[in-house]
């Protein structure tokens, strides 16, 4: 009997402990919101960077970013100084994978729970993907659904907003006239990294027509060397690294966007069809043997060691370049994918992260004084001297090998079809013929540019109702 | 209460003890587990996106039109879906089979028999994201140790950044490897109950190894076939993180699984939150389950009255 | 009561009154079926060692090197992974976390499932095959993680650790495993114990818990390495760094485009360390033969 007794009690306690550690929670974050409401209103106007934290009240900022390991180590140092001029302020910022950012950008919406957000969804590239006026029956962008449902801030009369690139603020972080973030940065992945050593070896110079390309990697496999790698084992590297392909042949890619809606470009037809064939040659003459066992980074790794001539990929392994190996001697330069050496002058990329602000935020003063920070020149300068992106503020310059390779081409940079493609809602998965150079065999089952075009283009139609 | 109730006074509130304990666990697992679920089961016929403060359509079965019927994303769907149920029928058999092998081989008094099991148990501990890196080191077609020995034999592969059908194939074999481990303790644990006077008996009938697996080992494990069965078929269909890891995104591999999870959560090459079609999408993976469910259900059911009396 | 259980526990002891009598050409065959046993077993075993070999192999490398030639042997193989894995994931702290998780939650799930379980499985309630058939149809129902999080959130329970733990006080596989090994064991033992008049929490607790000691322990290691190596669901409920599990300080070591896994491989052979140790403490209930043959068939 006293056994019953003492396990019916013992399971009472554990119910008892649940529920107290339930109303434990619970009084945690009110407090939490009551101080921050209690700042927003003893704090209001328009404050800038430097008076905001005046107060003596105590206020949490908290900051939702992704793991990146240059940026987080930025942002940590940045934090530091930001607390350090805004007495009372704490940021409490939360890294998450950049898998998880979409779910939990949701999650902290929903509890309210996130005054800053870094929104960097797959695939990280602002506020990409807009509907255009010719695309019917499309689901809307994920930023867009963000957006009216009233759970990002509207900035378009913030002052620190004149420090970034028009192009980029309308590009980036706009929708329907309204400003709602800063985008921190770019890369551009339509070029590829030259190995200058062995071309200078070889006497061949950087190519700058598809013919050319052709030439130049007849000249390198003859030499023993290898013309181009890459992390085929990721798949994905295979079509980014296809992109300037892609970029030269329609250097207008939001025509050719706007093309395949209204059928005036089709995959198996003209243009589009030659891209598909160079595609495969790229993919399967070009890229070396054995590409599926290296990873993305691997590839970078194995791009250091010296004999290969061309890594297609982002800029983003430009620092990754520098560290493997220092004095391995490289450039940046754009792929050759045209005949017409002015359509292989193009830099395509994507927008990068961008800080947008909650709605509901307790501390909107607070929060406003974090983006302005942020967006100051000087602490916009140590952003990209320590992250490698391309600047999107037109005082800020990139100094590095990559940035003295790159800021010629600048001037030409444009966003990459990816980044305005969005495939008509009940086309299949070979609509996005763009990325088909990861489609040929080794890597999948095509053999024949024809026939992948000719499913392509019928993919397409069964979106378009054709 | 029912007649066969056994225990303590039939008076009082002792009488109820059973239920009263039993409430809680129920009651949990109602709040937690098939609450949300059903609620999933609404947001498929609406266009829900799973955002605070956005508005919510009844769409009635609009999501389950686009996903079954619309266009050729169809038929990727319907691929992914077929392939799905492929993956699973071959690694519910294989694991059942290697699992049981292997339990009946580490149920005997072997030197190291702890040390097998344990290794054997090991990928369990380590989850999805490590048996992915192990692998994709094992099967690295640059001087990786399979591609030694598929050199031995003059043979090669790109193993999981090749075709379709080969890397289909190796996620088959490393799903198996990852969890056979459990198929193998559940079997063990099952193998304890066996009363080790039914073997006496029969050996000194003369009945050999295979006679004594067939008509005792067989039918006195049945519980832990059923668990086992279960066990596989569902582990099998929620496989779908090993494919990310092992394939990241290959057009003729994708699993029903990924596919509600990249419409769900915006990880599309265009990506939107789609709370709604993504939770279509698992209803039609739960209804096909529930139909194989079902024929393994009363299979389970016909062994069970055959053996167990 | 439970002296004359435990009386039967002992008289059945597998392993007491065998090989002394065995014939000899038993003794040939059996050494026989030993030497396949082991063959098979060691052709298994190189597909756990070697993978096993090279993730151990890859923490020892630093990432230039794995990224240089990530299947080749360490040329100067270094511990230094393990200890900036100790310190750049947080292990001291996040460890603490995911122990309490682990052990309450682990707990808690154990005894609310054995009273669920025992009386399902003996059909004790006129509702006992809905119950049963409720769990088996949530096996396959689909996952719902939007909904879950919108009800924790609900109950004032988002960001605290009882929400958490609250999320894994259920796992319907762990159950079905139970129901099915409590239908092993036989009636006839239910009702001795109940002619000596024992209560139903003394029964179970007492009678059937040693005997279904295997499932118990097999569900025991299941369930805790479920919670030990959630990876999504702390991202989501657990935003206070304080309360975080050690899956946590694993990303880290990743990146957008590609994760240092030397490191990665470091942290979670440190990781796996306690559910290893649980896993071989718990693996004789599962197999030690404690309560083996107990049970008439």
């Amino acid at each position: 009997m006293i056994n019953k007794r003492s396990w019916v009690l013992s399971l009472l306690v554990v119910f008892a402990l649940l529920v107290a550690a339930c109303g434990d929670g619970d009084s945690g974050d009110t407090t939490e919101t009551t101080a921050g409401d209690s700042t927003a209103t003893t704090s209001g106007g328009d404050a800038p960077a430097t008076t905001s934290g005046g107060t003596a009240e105590e206020v949490t900022l908290r900051v939702l970013i992704h793991q990146n390991p240059a940026f987080t180590e930025y942002m940590d140092a940045f934090n530091a100084d930001f607390e350090a001029a805004n007495p009372g302020v704490t940021v409490d910022m939360s890294i998450v994978a950049p898998g998880d950012m979409a779910t939990s950008i949701q999650t902290r919406l929903s509890a309210n729970d996130v005054d800053v957000i870094d929104y960097c969804v797959a695939p990280c590239a602002g506020f990409s993907n807009a509907i255009q006026p010719y695309m019917t029956g499309v689901e809307k962008p994920a930023w867009q659904q963000l957006i009216e449902a009233n759970l990002i801030m509207d900035l378009t009369d913030e002052p620190f907003i004149q420090n970034f690139d028009e192009a980029t603020v309308r590009d980036a972080v706009s929708f329907d006239g309204k400003v709602y973030g800063i985008n921190m940065g770019r890369n551009a992945f339509s070029g590829m990294f030259t190995n200058v050593d062995l071309l200078a070896e070889l006497g061949v110079d950087i190519p700058t027509t598809w013919d050319e390309l052709i030439a130049a990697c007849d000249t390198i496999n003859a030499s023993g060397n290898a013309c181009m790698t890459q992390g085929g084992g990721d798949t994905w590297p295979i079509f980014v690294g296809s992109y300037g392909l892609l970029g030269a042949e329609f250097p207008d890619q939001a025509a050719l966007s706007e093309g395949l809606w209204t059928g005036a470009i089709k995959w198996n037809e003209g243009k589009a069809l030659e891209t598909i064939e160079r595609f495969q040659v790229y993919a399967t003459e070009m890229l070396e043997s054995g590409v599926t066992g290296l990873s993305h980074d691997e590839a970078t790794a194995r791009y250091a060691a010296g004999d290969v001539a061309f890594l297609p990929t982002g800029t983003w392994q430009g620092a990754n370049l520098e560290g493997f190996e220092p004095d391995f001697e490289w450039t940046y330069a754009p792929f050759p994918g045209s005949d017409n050496a002015a359509d292989n002058q193009y830099l395509f990329g994507k927008y990068d992260l961008s800080f947008l602000i909650a709605e509901d935020t307790p501390n909107p003063d607070v929060a406003k004084a974090y983006l302005a920070a942020l967006s100051d020149p000087d602490n916009y300068q140590a952003f990209v001297d320590a992250t490698g992106f391309l600047p999107t503020q037109p005082t800020a310059t990139l100094d590095s090998v990559l940035g003295n390779a790159v800021s010629p081409l600048l001037a030409n940079y444009r966003n990459a079809f990816e980044q305005i493609w969005v495939a008509p809602t009940g086309a299949g998965q070979w609509a996005n013929a763009w990325q088909a150079a990861a489609w040929f065999a080794p890597y999948n089952e095509w053999t024949d540019a024809k026939a992948l075009a000719d499913q392509a283009q019928a993919d397409l139609e069964a979106g378009l109702g054709g | 209460m029912n007649k066969n109730y056994l225990f303590g006074s039939t008076s009082g509130w002792k009488r109820y003890a059973p239920i009263l304990l039993l409430a809680p666990g129920v009651f949990l697992y109602i709040l937690i587990a098939l609450g949300p679920s059903l609620a999933t089961a609404v947001y498929s016929f609406t266009d829900a996106s799973g955002l605070r403060g956005a508005p919510v359509n009844w769409i009635g079965l609009d999501n389950y039109d686009e996903f079954l019927f619309q266009g050729l994303a169809s038929r990727d769907n319907i691929d992914a879906t077929l392939r799905t149920l492929k993956f699973s029928v071959i690694v519910t058999f294989v694991q059942f089979t290697l699992g049981l092998i292997l339990a009946l081989l580490l149920n005997q008094k072997l030197r190291g028999r702890t040390v097998f099991r344990t290794l054997f148990f090991i990928p369990v501990i380590l989850g999805v994201v490590i048996q992915g890196l192990m692998w994709k080191l094992f099967l690295q077609p640059r001087g990786g140790p399979m591609a030694t020995m598929f050199d031995w034999f003059g043979a090669q592969s790109e193993f999981l950044g090749g075709l379709p059908g080969p890397a289909f194939n190796w996620v088959i074999v490393v799903q198996i490897w990852a969890n056979v481990g459990v198929t193998m303790v559940i079997f063990l644990a099952g193998m304890q109950t066996i009363n080790t006077d039914l073997y006496e008996a029969a050996r000194i009938d003369g009945a050999s190894g295979w006679e004594l697996f067939r008509s005792i080992t067989w039918p006195q494990l049945t519980p832990a076939i059923n668990t086992n069965f279960l066990l596989n078929i569902v582990g099998s269909l929620q496989a779908w993180q090993l494919f990310l890891v092992l394939l990241g995104y290959k057009p003729g591999t994708q699993v029903l699984g990924y596919l509600v999870f990249a419409e769900g959560f915006g990880q599309g090459t265009s990506p939107t939150f789609r709370q709604g079609f993504a939770a279509a999408a698992s209803i039609v993976l739960f209804f096909l389950v529930l139909i194989i469910g079902f024929v393994a259900n009363r299979y389970v059911t016909w062994r069970e009255a055959r053996y167990m009396g | 009561m439970t002296s004359q259980t435990n009386r039967m526990a002992k008289d059945m002891n597998p392993d007491a009154p065998r090989a002394l009598a065995e014939p000899k050409s038993n003794i040939v065959r059996s050494r026989q079926v030993k030497a396949l046993s082991y063959l098979i077993l060691s052709i298994f075993s190189v597909f756990y060692i070697w993978p096993l070999f090279m993730l151990i192999n890859t923490s020892l490398k630093t990432f230039t090197d794995y990224l240089k030639d990530p299947a080749g042997l360490a040329s100067s193989p270094s511990l230094a992974n393990f200890g900036d894995a100790w310190e750049l994931a947080n292990f001291p702290q996040y460890m603490l976390n995911s122990a309490i998780y682990t052990a309450t939650a682990t707990i808690i799930f154990i005894i609310t499932s054995l009273f669920v379980a025992f009386p399902i499985a003996r059909g004790y309630f006129k509702g006992s095959g809905a119950i049963l058939t409720m769990y088996v149809v949530a096996l396959f129902l689909p996952p719902a993680l939007i909904p879950q999080f919108q009800l924790i959130l609900n109950l004032g329970l988002y960001n605290s650790r009882a929400g958490f733990i609250l999320l894994f006080l259920i796992n319907p596989i762990g159950m079905i495993i139970l129901v099915n090994y409590i239908k092993s064991i036989p009636k006839e033992l239910d009702e001795s114990a109940a002619v000596d008049g024992a209560g139903y929490i003394t029964f179970v607790t007492r009678v059937i818990f040693p005997l279904i000691r295997p499932a118990v322990a097999t569900v025991t290691v299941l369930h805790a390495i479920g919670i030990w190596n959630e990876l999504i669901l702390p991202t989501i409920y657990l935003t206070n760094e304080d309360l975080y599990p050690i899956t946590r300080g694993l990303i880290v070591f990743e990146g957008v485009y590609g994760s240092n896994w030397p490191g990665i491989a470091a942290a979670v052979l440190m990781l796996m360390l306690p559910i290893l140790i649980l896993f071989m403490f718990l693996q004789r209930y599962i197999i030690g033969g404690l309560t083996a043959g107990a049970v008439k068939g």
